[in-house]
């Protein structure tokens, strides 16, 4: 299965419930949960993929069994306008420099929120049964729709 | 720089501001309050300090005493020392937060003046809001006259901050009685009591920008059970450093504290056990009984009602014959709190003392010198027979017919 | 104080996100394009402090949390005394020295949802603006009780269906009006009040970076459309929300120290209510027969509130 762009060794790697169940000596003090391992310097200025993760973030869990039906990315129809990527609710849409990059499968929920505001015609993200690989649902790409008069 | 205050070896203060001098010299960096009779004028001569220079910290006014065990909270996961007061149907309100403050393992120190819970109304001493902290998961100590209710703040801050701790710590005093009352303090002077409380160590705190830190995440089925039994632990645990801490204040000062307090127990048959300023009127009562009658009678005060002491109370009572256990609170369809928890210690022991329940001083009812006797010639009464001779649980000091529950099974 | 460019989507999308995927929030909610886009705001660090509610059973379940920034709950009510303690802190370390890095920009922030704004914590956010902390709170109207399965707040408006505002034989749901919370908190002489939606993200933008840059308590009412308790397919979040603030049932205007009124957004052309309604399955009921009256009543209040929305702004009052 896919895990779509930018994918790291430690993103989406553990279904959520599949994490390891220990004992009340080794839970954190006051259910105190810290996000990184090690010290950042200002995250606001590190890009995701940079990060020291620690396992108690949820960067390292993945929802992707949500899905039904998932987004697939036409990067030959993107203007680049990052509609999708403002409104998608679970930070899924991967953007750097001001492009689009594609979908991180590990955390979409497949809610279609991204293919429903972009605005290319055809649309530069579709709806695919989440079986689909996606360079198959690129052969499937829809033509141009004819303004309706 | 906060003014530093010039005291006397000797200062005339009531409870109130002996615990609002003790939170002076703790440097307190929040102080997030809501006023209630009879703890108000703690946070008022915290206010007379704030407006003269003497704090440098924050003094938050808030809305509510749920807002401000609220405010307590998130001042505390940001990483430095914190203090309230409150009372009676401000603590019930505090409820809520204050598991969620023990929960989250954050240190701060609340000063309780203790007040009768309503319905009806009433403003006056007993223990029923002490009792509904009791579950609450802080540490609960409790100071029976003004010069304890100084030193115990003072320990307060330092148990709770402690790395081997880090729980909210509740400081008890009677309210009136001894939050109003004027008596004479010692206290420490002002460099002499920060030194010994110490710099607030911070952990996990939310300003640490390079370490993020989530605070008050949710535990269902599969968690929340081994965090309720590390918690747990941990307030049994705090008892080494509680100790720790008393030693070391009975080094600076001299003045000697335990986690249980006996008085005259060292050959007594019958004893009183009591929290609050009961253990006063209990201790002159066996003094006097023990010149007058020469019953052997003794006094029994847990010092630290959380982590309950269950070991000192099995020592301290490991040779009387006969126990009156003293709850100052409306037990509503049971036997006192206290009562069942000395049992349930007593139970355990070779021992087993003939134990009996007494519900008095409901709402500030007088509790005399004379009815201590009372209660002790009745425990002698039971020592000589063998049995309790009278129902388990009696009231005391209440009008009406005597009013009294369950007899000994004896076969 | 380091805000980030919103000039346009293209630059805005360089903003490395500081809420995570994998948090519980139902696929297509509004709540978390709300908060990404706050945190998208500024690059200063944040702490936040959460009400119980949607957000934060989604953000942080043990052992997992979603923040990469400091972040606090409570209970229900407290999060705006949570965030009045921890601002308290910070000043109090600032002046005593005592903090780790005391020049590292800080915001503070919290969240709520309508049911612990509008009602169980009411109390609680009064007194934190009264105060005058320096904090921005943003509330998470999807009006209603949507964590506890729909039933209704005070913020629940006129005719909709909930599960304990339902509507049945005898009933069009709820009856009584949508208590005005902007108002309420303008009148507390907050310096800086809003109300916006997500799908204007850029007016959402500029109005979240007016109020972290702002000093003193800051309001902010954000409609989060809720696909699920508003009853619409997941994919058209933004679409409602498009329909919410152009049939002007949330028109988007700000208030300035109590009594400046700006209006924000106007529609080009405004729709009639009932396309509102139309799109989601609470307000199914009101194109009864009988009920149809209720959406006239319904758009007439909507006017009537646009007429005084537009006479206060032009009136400066
Ligand atoms: S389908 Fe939904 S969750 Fe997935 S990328 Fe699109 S907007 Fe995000
Ligand atoms: S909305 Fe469509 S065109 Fe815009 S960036 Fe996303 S995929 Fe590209």
């Amino acid at each position: 299965m896919s895990k779509g762009v930018l994918a790291t060794p430690k993103r989406g790697i553990r279904e959520l419930g599949a994490e390891e169940l220990v004992g009340w000596d080794e839970v954190t003090q006051g259910t105190i949960l810290e996000t990184f391992e090690t010290e950042v310097d200002n995250v606001a200025h590190i890009r995701p993929e940079e990060r020291p993760y620690s396992d108690f973030s949820s960067y390292t869990a993945t929802v992707a069994s949500w899905r039904v039906i998932k987004p697939v990315y036409n990067r030959d129809i993107c203007i680049d306008c990052q509609h999708c990527w403002v409104w998608c609710p679970d930070t899924s849409i991967v953007s750097r420099d001001k492009q689009m990059l594609g979908i991180d499968y590990d955390h979409c929920k497949g809610c279609g929120v991204c293919v429903e505001v972009c605005p290319t015609n055809p649309k530069s993200l579709l709806m695919f049964a989440e079986a689909e690989e996606p360079e198959v649902a690129l052969t499937k790409w829809p033509e141009k729709k004819k303004k309706e008069k | 720089m906060a003014e530093k205050m010039q005291l006397n070896e000797v200062e005339v203060w009531d409870g109130n501001l002996a615990a609002a001098q003790a939170l002076r010299q703790a440097q307190v960096d929040v102080v997030a309050a809501y006023p209630i009779t009879p703890s108000t004028p703690i946070v008022e001569n915290y206010g007379y300090f704030v407006a003269n220079g003497y704090v440098d910290g924050e003094y938050v006014m808030v809305e509510s005493e749920h807002a401000a065990m609220s405010a307590c909270v998130g001042a505390a996961a940001a990483g430095g020392r914190v203090a309230t007061a409150t009372s009676s149907q401000g603590f019930m309100l505090m409820i809520e937060v204050l598991y969620q403050a023990s929960g989250m393992r954050v240190p701060l120190v609340l000063t309780v003046a203790n007040r009768a819970v309503a319905s009806p109304l009433n403003v006056r001493g007993d223990h029923g809001d002490m009792y509904a902290g009791r579950d609450s998961g802080w540490v609960q100590m409790d100071a029976f006259n003004a010069q304890e209710a100084y030193d115990l703040t003072l320990c307060a801050f330092k148990i709770g901050e402690d790395m081997r701790v880090r729980l909210p710590v509740m400081v008890h005093q009677d309210g009136f009685l001894t939050s109003h009352t004027a008596q004479n303090v010692h206290p420490l002077q002002d460099d002499e009591a920060y030194k010994f409380v110490g710099d607030y160590k911070p952990y996990e705190e939310m300003l640490d920008f390079s370490k993020p830190v989530t605070y008050g995440a949710q535990t269902e089925e599969d968690w929340h059970f081994e965090h309720k039994a590390r918690q747990h632990k941990a307030l049994f645990d705090s008892a080494a450093v509680i100790d720790e801490v008393f030693e070391e204040f009975k080094k600076l000062t001299g003045r000697e504290y335990k986690r249980v307090e006996s008085y005259m127990m060292e050959d007594a048959e019958v004893a009183i056990v009591a929290l609050g300023t009961t253990v006063e009127t209990a201790r002159v009562a066996a003094e006097e009984l023990r010149k007058e009658e020469g019953i052997k009678a003794g006094v029994v005060a847990p010092r630290v009602f959380r982590p309950f002491p269950f070991n000192e109370i099995r020592d301290a009572l490991a040779n009387v014959k006969a126990v009156a256990v003293l709850d100052r609170s409306a037990p509503m369809g049971a036997m006192g709190a206290l009562f069942n928890e000395i049992s349930a210690a007593m139970y355990t022991t070779p021992n087993r003392p003939l134990i009996t329940n007494f519900i008095y001083g409901l709402g500030g009812r007088d509790f005399p010198v004379s009815e201590a006797k009372r209660i002790f010639k009745e425990q002698k009464a039971h020592a000589d027979a063998g049995y309790i001779t009278t129902p388990i649980q009696q009231f005391s000091g209440v009008r009406g017919p005597k009013l009294g529950f369950f007899e000994t099974k004896r076969s | 104080m380091a805000l980030r460019p919103i000039k346009n989507l293209k630059e805005f999308s360089t903003a490395n996100e500081r809420l995570e995927g994998a948090h519980l929030l139902c696929p297509g909610c509004a709540h978390s394009m709300i908060v990404r886009e706050l945190m998208n705001a500024t690059d200063d660090n944040l702490v936040i402090a959460t009400n119980t509610g949607c957000l934060e059973v989604s953000t942080a379940v043990y052992p997992y949390t979603s923040w990469d920034t400091s972040w606090i709950h409570i209970g229900f009510e407290n999060a705006a005394s949570a965030i009045s303690g921890a601002e308290a802190m910070y000043k109090a370390r600032k002046r005593k020295g005592t903090l780790k890095d005391p020049d590292a920009p800080v915001k503070f922030v919290a969240f709520g949802g309508d049911g612990s704004t509008y009602d169980i914590g009411f109390q609680w956010l009064s007194g934190a603006i009264e105060r005058g902390h320096d904090f921005t709170y943003i509330c998470l109207d999807n009006e209603v009780y949507a964590n506890t399965g729909g039933q209704r707040s005070s913020s629940t408006p006129v005719g909709a269906s909930t599960t304990t505002a339902q509507a049945g034989r005898v009933s069009y749901g709820k009856k009584e009006k949508k208590k005005d919370i902007v108002a309420i908190m303008a009148a507390h002489g907050a310096p800086y009040v809003a109300q916006v939606a997500p799908n204007k993200w850029k007016i959402m933008a500029k109005v979240f970076q007016k109020a972290l840059e702002t000093e003193g308590p800051c309001f902010i009412n954000t409609v989060s459309a809720c696909t699920t308790e508003w009853k619409f397919d997941p994919k058209n979040t933004i679409e409602v929300t498009d329909l919410a603030t152009d049939t002007l049932i949330f028109p988007i205007y700000e208030i300035v120290n109590g009594t400046e009124l700006n209006i924000l957004y106007r529609p080009k052309k405004v729709l009639p209510v009932e396309e509102y309604f139309a799109a989601q399955g609470r307000f199914k009921h009101l194109f009864k027969p009988e009920n149809r009256h209720i959406i006239d009543q319904i758009q007439k209040d909507v006017n009537e509130r646009w007429e005084y929305l537009q006479r206060r702004e032009e009136a400066r009052v």
